[in-house]
């Protein structure tokens, strides 16, 4: 975000931080794996013991320190291994994507249910992230 | 909810008979030469005074961490303080037992940096004399609740000019029994109204970023205010804010920066860390060196977020801080 002029960043390719729950997407990266899918390289997930261990602080350091965006993934609601975990996630990461609405950043963070068995529908997710994050900086270039 | 005309001095000779117990304190307003300030009164009443038209510090900041027992406080504060002690108590900051919060209604402040001559310090001269709200600190001008309704009880007060307390509480009661006189039954209309709802908070990172400029992360804002919750900041070790090995490490892996840097990133995260229970009283502004607009961003960015849930921060100490409780059946498009 800051530090690079337009011109330094344009085209580099983006940089994506995830905070990835280890019981449900960690899992369905790990199985995407497995299963020899492909999502892009620049999507970095880090492994939290639950989707509510992500203070909105992590979020918002990742995006300044110079990622283009970041997303927050976890169980679905009613199937946190900890029972109500994802409930205050979603409280949490919902009301921090209104902050970003506020500043109009909106597009730079994501929040995702993914099962351990979506593999699939991890890899899409993240795929479709990842490509607008990078249409997006394209246009910027552009510009 | 009971209420109660308070007659001339009557208020005055009620809270000297409260001092008059060793184990009780009031803390309040004190009319100095240069102005009002807070003070906390033990056994005499001497110089006290229940508006204070000087905004300096929020009261509620001396009240953290106050988990005493068998001394009895009792607050003769602004709304916005009350509000604030409220979220402390929510935050397990504050022990309430001992406490009784008395709102007193509020016409608006000053900044007290601008030590601006002839402001009134009686409630109808304070109204005339914010007519014009550009006299008129920012928080204050979008005040969400400049009213005393706030706490165990409050004083109000009406049209013509007489006080008047009310007990929400039945601690509040504590204040009525202090004060001559019997109850009351409909009290006349108040001197100050309900307050207009805020404009939605809208702005973007250009803004942002010239408006922060000139910080120089000195964090005053952080340690004046009186909600800023968190006992240990995050901000103080080197994972955030890096210094001496830390930063030139950083630097030589990432490149580059300005001086000071981080201080986008540290106000973005104090203003969520807030963002539920800030209660908009600008302590922060003026706590400020650089004169940078704080409340504009942390005041709308808190009423933006507190509307999500419908909650007020201080408004009822009943209610639970969004970001503590959840509902399963909510946010249904929170999702991506």
């Amino acid at each position: 975000m800051k530090g690079d002029s337009m011109e330094d960043q344009a085209g580099k390719n983006p940089q994506i931080i995830g905070f990835a729950c280890s019981f449900c997407t960690f899992k369905a990266s790990e199985m995407a794996g497995s299963l020899r899918m492909k999502y892009p390289e620049g999507v970095r997930l880090i492994q939290v013991p639950c989707s509510s261990r992500v203070d909105p602080a992590f979020v918002i350091k990742s995006i300044f320190e110079g990622a283009d965006a970041a997303f927050v993934a976890g169980c679905h609601p009613g199937d946190c291994h900890f029972i109500k975990g994802n409930y205050f996630t979603r409280r949490k990461i919902a009301a921090l994507k209104e902050m970003f609405d506020a500043f109009s950043m909106k597009e730079k963070l994501r929040l995702f249910w993914v099962s351990a068995a979506e593999a699939r529908r991890f890899v899409e997710k993240v795929t479709a992230m990842y490509d607008e994050i990078k249409d997006a900086k394209d246009a910027g270039k552009t510009n | 909810m009971q209420a109660r005309q308070i007659k001339e001095g009557a208020l005055v000779r009620g809270l000297t008979r409260f001092l008059s117990n060793d184990r009780h304190l009031i803390l309040g307003f004190e009319k100095g030469d240069d102005g009002v300030r807070h003070r906390i009164f033990h056994t005499s009443l001497d110089r006290h005074t229940l508006l204070n038209p000087f905004f300096d510090v929020n009261g509620a900041l001396y009240l953290r961490r106050l988990f005493s027992k068998g001394a009895r406080v009792m607050l003769l504060l602004r709304p916005c303080e009350i509000r604030a002690y409220h979220e402390l108590v929510k935050l397990s900051q504050i022990e309430p037992e001992g406490i009784v919060a008395v709102s007193v209604d509020c016409p608006g402040t000053v900044s007290s940096k601008e030590r601006i001559g002839g402001v009134p310090l009686d409630a109808k001269g304070l109204v005339d004399y914010f007519k014009d709200p550009d006299r008129m600190r920012p928080a204050c001008r979008t005040c969400g609740e400049k009213r005393g309704v706030v706490g165990d009880a409050g004083i109000r007060i009406d049209k013509d000019g007489a006080l008047w307390a009310f007990s929400y509480t039945e601690k509040g009661d504590a204040l009525l029994e202090l004060l001559e006189g019997d109850a009351e039954e409909g009290a006349p209309d108040m001197l100050l109204g309900k307050s207009p709802k805020p404009e939605k908070f809208q702005t973007d990172m250009e803004q942002f970023s010239s408006d922060f400029s000139k910080c120089v992360l000195c964090k005053n804002c952080r340690d004046m205010c009186p909600v800023c919750y968190c006992i240990d900041c995050l901000f103080n070790g080197d994972e955030y804010l890096p210094k001496g090995d830390a930063l030139l490490n950083k630097v030589l892996r990432t490149g580059s920066g300005t001086m000071p840097g981080g201080k986008e990133m540290f106000h973005f995260i104090r203003m969520f860390h807030v963002s539920q229970v800030c209660v908009g009283c600008g302590a922060c502004e003026e706590a400020c060196p650089q004169g940078i607009p704080l409340t504009k961003y942390f005041k709308g960015i808190s009423e933006r977020l507190q509307g999500m849930f419908s909650y007020m921060s201080g408004r009822d100490p009943g209610e639970t801080i969004p970001y503590l409780t959840f509902l399963e059946d909510e946010l249904k498009d929170a999702e991506d």
